[in-house]
């Protein structure tokens, strides 16, 4: 019974063209670990080397987002948590896609709404002014990291990013990106 | 103190700093879990040991593959910190080293090398 469920999931995922998925409680080692498998698919399939860094360093950059930001913990308010997190890589027609989802409080989706609008809104050259000016600066309170992975995304997402937020209860929201290599 | 030879982890760059001969080396991948807990003291000790040199002759050169984007941080004050080792009277060269088809690392070193207003540049394909 349960093989032909996990066969439905299987389906469900073949059929969105997604070769890649985890979904779960991520990890450097889980980072490093599914990033050699995901750059040995790629090669296996002579994909463009260029275009197989771009899909390998997007996919770091999300994978990194939710070990750092995600809402979703064990065990809760706990700074050395784990955090939750859904990945997937796949195709979309000939274009590769990586894309990520994890929960956020309301006032990081609130942060996180108008950088991807900003992000979006700027062509090559203003992605380049806006990287270069995140690099120099100091990072945004609470953050973790550098605050730049979303910027380096465009910038290596050819053909474009999309993204969205779906409300999970009242403190927090269940925001996803998807970026087209 | 006068080396610094850290051979290339699972997600962090070989590294090769001569403090003696003041001939610096980053090559490889660049995506640690932490960039402060790998860079921070290497940035430290460099950043002391440069704000002591007086008309040296500084070599650094960067041959990456690969690095995130919380690395490119580190980068940008790395070159900051390079370009005022130059002006303050020492020779500075930074030599960026990329692969032959790798435009995107190609552009980066281009992005970086154009915040040098006194150390001199050279980007450099290898096949």
């Amino acid at each position: 019974m349960f093989a032909s469920s996990m066969l439905e999931f299987k389906k469900y995922l073949t059929e969105n063209g997604i070769v890649f998925c985890y979904s779960g409680y991520m990890t450097e080692d889980i980072l490093h670990g599914i990033g050699s498998a995901l750059k040995k698919k790629l090669d296996l399939e002579e994909v463009d080397r260029k275009v197989s860094k771009a899909a390998f360093a997007i996919f770091v950059e999300q994978v990194q987002n939710i070990i750092r930001y995600s809402a979703e913990t064990v065990p809760q308010d706990h700074d050395a948590s784990m955090r939750y997190g859904i990945l997937s890589v796949g195709y979309a027609g000939k274009n590769i896609f990586v894309s990520c989802g994890n929960a956020v409080d309301n006032a990081t989706a609130e942060k996180l709404k108008s950088l991807l609008e900003k992000i979006k809104s700027l062509d090559r050259d203003g992605l380049k002014a806006l990287w270069k000016e995140t690099l120099k600066g100091e990072p945004p309170e609470g953050s973790k990291g550098a605050g730049i992975g979303f910027i380096d995304i465009a910038r290596q997402a050819k053909g474009g990013i999309e993204f969205d937020f779906v409300r999970l209860d009242a403190d927090n929201m269940f925001f996803t990106i998807k970026a087209y290599i | 103190m006068d080396k610094v030879m850290l051979e290339a982890g699972a997600r962090s760059p070989e590294v090769s700093f001569d403090f003696a001969a003041n001939v610096y080396c980053l090559k490889g991948e660049s995506y640690p879990e932490d960039v402060n807990e790998f860079y921070g003291e290497l940035m430290d000790k460099l950043e002391q040991h440069l704000e002591s040199l007086s008309s040296a002759t500084v070599k650094f050169t960067f041959e990456f593959v690969y690095f995130n984007s919380s690395t490119a941080k580190i980068l940008m004050g790395l070159f900051e910190l390079l370009d005022e080792t130059a002006n303050r009277g020492n020779t500075v060269e930074v030599i960026w080293v990329y692969q032959e088809d790798d435009d995107n690392m190609q552009e980066l070193g281009e992005e970086f090398c154009e915040e040098l207003s006194h150390a001199r540049y050279t980007l450099a394909v290898v096949a």
